[in-house]
């Protein structure tokens, strides 16, 4: 069998035979036997079209139609093949891609975040816990934290944005080893049944949906908090907004980019 | 004739059809196009499964072979295949002479109704 990649052009045979391998059970050699045996078929009666007049992707389309469906070869019906090993592996690249770049876009959050906080102040980050509703306790601990100030309230919005500026740094720090983790994982996961598991920009067209929903969430909350509260603690979900509009943006850019280099390839 | 049809009977006509001598599954297929007038159509994926099972019911044996350039599994009936064959082949003699009877009375009947 030829070797195939992500890159190679598509060969209807080669791509049968993909989702052939990743249906099969069996010993190793089993699955090889039987694949060898399929290929075989296939090539013969792809060279029976060629050698009738056919043109080869004709050819190909003829042999596949008379061998039938994955599930034929493989004797179980369509529904008892079981879960596609490449299925498995696109899935956990696609989840390591968007939570990545999401974990990433929330460390990014929390750059703008401190960008906010320097230019606008803690009350503009941080909304304060309303009177009442934590004790003396609480202050001393804020206090202790914050020694250039007396104001129990001041100290709390520091120390409310500072948290938040720490959640979000720890966040990028994960998604920038969700992200080091896709791209190890997508080099050792480069054969094409893979690649070909999903539709080709699932996983951006997927990202860009979720970033463009928790940026719509989050400047949602923006108006609200402007109209309800004069501004108060807007500092958190616009930073949160803007981080999640650029990556909606990334996403979309990217799905834009894999589409285009999918119809180049296709034509 | 649809490949349902025939699912039943895909054993038999795959040890007959190997039993005229030792082939790979596209030759197998071709050859039981060939002796059927290309009455017998079936998806030819449908084959392998059923050359498997009956290798590893101890009816066929197989090894592999470079044949017109393409390395190829190369299937032969085994003496339990050759005795299976037989066996399988008297019972549906024995099935199709009765439905011919029964059918022959029935179409007897029929035209004596209507004359």
């Amino acid at each position: 069998m030829s070797g195939g990649t992500s890159d190679a052009p598509s060969d209807l045979i080669e791509d049968y035979l993909d989702r052939l391998l990743v249906s099969l059970s069996g010993s190793p050699r089993q699955v090889r036997h039987t694949l060898a045996e399929v290929e075989a078929h296939l090539r013969d009666a792809e060279a029976e079209g060629i050698a009738a007049g056919l043109p080869e992707e004709t050819a190909q389309v003829q042999a596949l139609e008379r061998i039938g469906p994955v599930h034929a070869v493989t004797g179980r019906p369509a529904g008892l093949v079981r879960p596609s090993a490449a299925l498995l592996r696109r899935l956990t690249l696609t989840a390591a891609l968007i939570g990545g770049a999401g974990f990433v876009a929330i460390g990014g959050a929390g750059l703008v975040g401190r960008l906010l906080q320097v230019l606008k102040g803690n009350l503009f980050m941080t909304t304060p816990f309303p009177p009442g509703t934590y004790t003396q306790a609480d202050c001393a601990r804020w206090l202790a934290g914050d020694p250039g100030t007396r104001s129990c309230v001041t100290a709390m919005l520091a120390d409310h944005a500072f948290d938040y500026l720490l959640q979000a740094t720890a966040c990028g720090l994960l998604g920038l080893a969700g992200l080091a983790a896709y791209l190890f994982l997508r080099r050792r996961w480069s054969d094409r049944a893979t690649a070909t598991a999903l539709p080709a920009g699932a996983a951006e067209g997927l990202g860009a949906i979720l970033a463009g929903i928790a940026a719509v969430a989050c400047f949602g909350q923006v108006v609200d908090l402007e109209t309800v509260q004069r501004g108060i603690g807007v500092g958190e979900p616009l930073s949160l907004g803007i981080a999640a509009a650029v990556a909606a943006g990334a996403f979309a850019f990217a799905l834009w980019h894999r589409l285009r280099t999918v119809r180049m390839r296709t034509t | 004739m649809k490949a349902e049809k025939l699912k039943g009977h895909l054993d038999l006509l795959l040890l007959s059809v190997l039993s005229r001598g030792p082939g790979h599954g596209y030759e197998v297929i071709t050859r039981l196009k060939v002796r059927s007038d290309g009455a017998f159509q079936l998806p030819e994926g449908t084959v392998y499964p059923a050359l498997h099972r009956l290798e590893g019911a101890g009816l066929l044996a197989s090894g592999w072979d470079v044949v017109a350039g393409r390395r190829r599994r190369i299937y032969h009936l085994t003496m339990a295949g050759e005795a299976a064959l037989a066996e399988q082949a008297a019972q549906w003699r024995e099935f199709s002479g009765s439905m011919t009877r029964v059918l022959g009375a029935s179409a007897l009947a029929t035209a004596g109704g209507m004359a």
